[in-house]
């Protein structure tokens, strides 16, 4: 970027700066960002289908360790443990789901000691959820389920899943 | 032609003091200073602000009118894959139609396939391994596959049996189950479900 100093009086101090290639420049650019840019903000989550029916010779037996579970139905959410069969009901405060609880409770399971090393399941959940369940309950669950930690996130038919809930 | 005296002249009868800087008085100083801070500011604050949404990976995934994604706040950056989308009146994928929302959700049949999304990709896996196959002769990166991973990150998920799941946020979990079952049964062994970013996650 070009300079002038003292034009054309010995006295001045002013400097000219010549800043029409950085005006340039940043046309240019804002051109450039403006034609690239992506204004949908869309994200992924990762989940793999889970459930007794998919049997793999080199994972774990999944009856062997105790594994969490969340079942969504309309009116409630069952979070739990299989084997030890540690269920927690949380009801539907009014018309919404309560996922602080659920939260709460997730986090207590995820810290317990049946989810811990060498469990290869420690960090793996299962996600059912009843025929008139919305998508956005599920995915809301899944996402608490990442919040806690719990990065092997399944989803699965809810007769499939590892806890036995009665419903 | 008649001679006129001149008329008015910019600068001159016309003085615009406040947009030129006239120099020592004198009449015939026609240099315009145009005060360009505030376009250098704005061009500034939007060169930041397009930088900053600025994304490398391009516009992966364009979702269809009508349809709302869910919110997540904990979520991956998105990845190329061929896409299942369940909207209100369609199941369709790689834009061709499988199957009506509706009549699966009104059937009350134990039966947790839908024949022609499985068909499809059954046939979309196949075609894809005959690709791979070819790839893999030519470069031996490409046979590097960590599905086997017990966490890969997003960028090490194995392209075989790799799908996007673009669902409304109110399908029933009856259609996603049977969607889902579908998809498990064509060796589809991992799902990116596409949501809406929402506020600060991972």
């Amino acid at each position: 970027m070009g300079a002038a100093v003292g034009t054309d009086d010995k006295k001045s101090v002013n400097v000219d700066l010549n800043i029409v290639p950085f005006i340039d420049l940043m046309s240019c650019l804002t051109a450039f960002l403006l034609v690239t840019a992506v204004w949908t903000n869309l994200a992924q989550i990762k989940i793999k289908p889970k459930g007794q029916g998919q049997p793999s010779a080199a994972e774990p037996n999944p009856q062997e360790w105790v594994k969490a579970s969340i079942l969504i139905t309309d009116n409630d959410i069952h979070v739990g443990l299989s084997r030890v069969q540690e269920i927690v009901r949380v009801p539907k405060d009014k018309n919404d789901y309560n996922w602080q609880v659920v939260r709460e409770n997730l986090d207590r399971f995820k810290k317990s000691s049946f989810l811990q090393a060498p469990n290869p399941f420690a960090n793996a959940i299962e996600i059912g959820a009843e025929d008139k369940v919305l998508y956005q309950a599920i995915v809301t669950a899944m996402d608490t389920s990442l919040a806690v930690g719990f990065k092997d996130v399944g989803l699965s038919a809810p007769n499939e899943l590892s806890t036995k809930f009665t419903r | 032609m008649p001679v006129h005296s001149s008329g008015p002249r910019l600068y001159n009868s016309i003085p615009f003091k406040h947009l030129a800087q006239v120099k020592g008085g004198r009449s015939r100083a026609v240099n315009v200073a145009l005060n360009i801070t505030p376009f250098v500011d704005m061009m500034t604050i939007l060169v930041t602000f397009l930088l900053m949404v600025f994304s490398a990976s391009g516009e992966i995934l364009v979702t269809q009118k009508g349809l709302e994604l869910p919110d997540a706040t904990n979520k991956d950056l998105l990845r190329r894959a061929p896409v299942i989308i369940i909207a209100r009146d369609a199941i369709t994928f790689n834009n061709e139609m499988m199957a009506d929302p509706i009549t699966i959700m009104n059937d009350p049949s134990p039966q947790w396939k839908v024949p022609e999304l499985y068909e499809r990709l059954v046939a979309e896996r196949q075609a894809f391994e005959v690709n791979m196959r070819k790839l893999s002769n030519t470069d031996p990166e490409k046979k590097k596959c960590v599905e086997e991973k017990p966490d890969p990150k997003p960028e090490e998920l194995c392209l075989r049996g790799l799908a996007i799941l673009q669902a409304d946020k109110a399908t029933p979990a009856k259609v996603l189950n049977r969607v889902f079952m579908t998809a498990k049964a064509a060796d589809y062994k991992n799902l990116l479900f596409a949501v809406n970013r929402k506020g600060p996650g991972q």
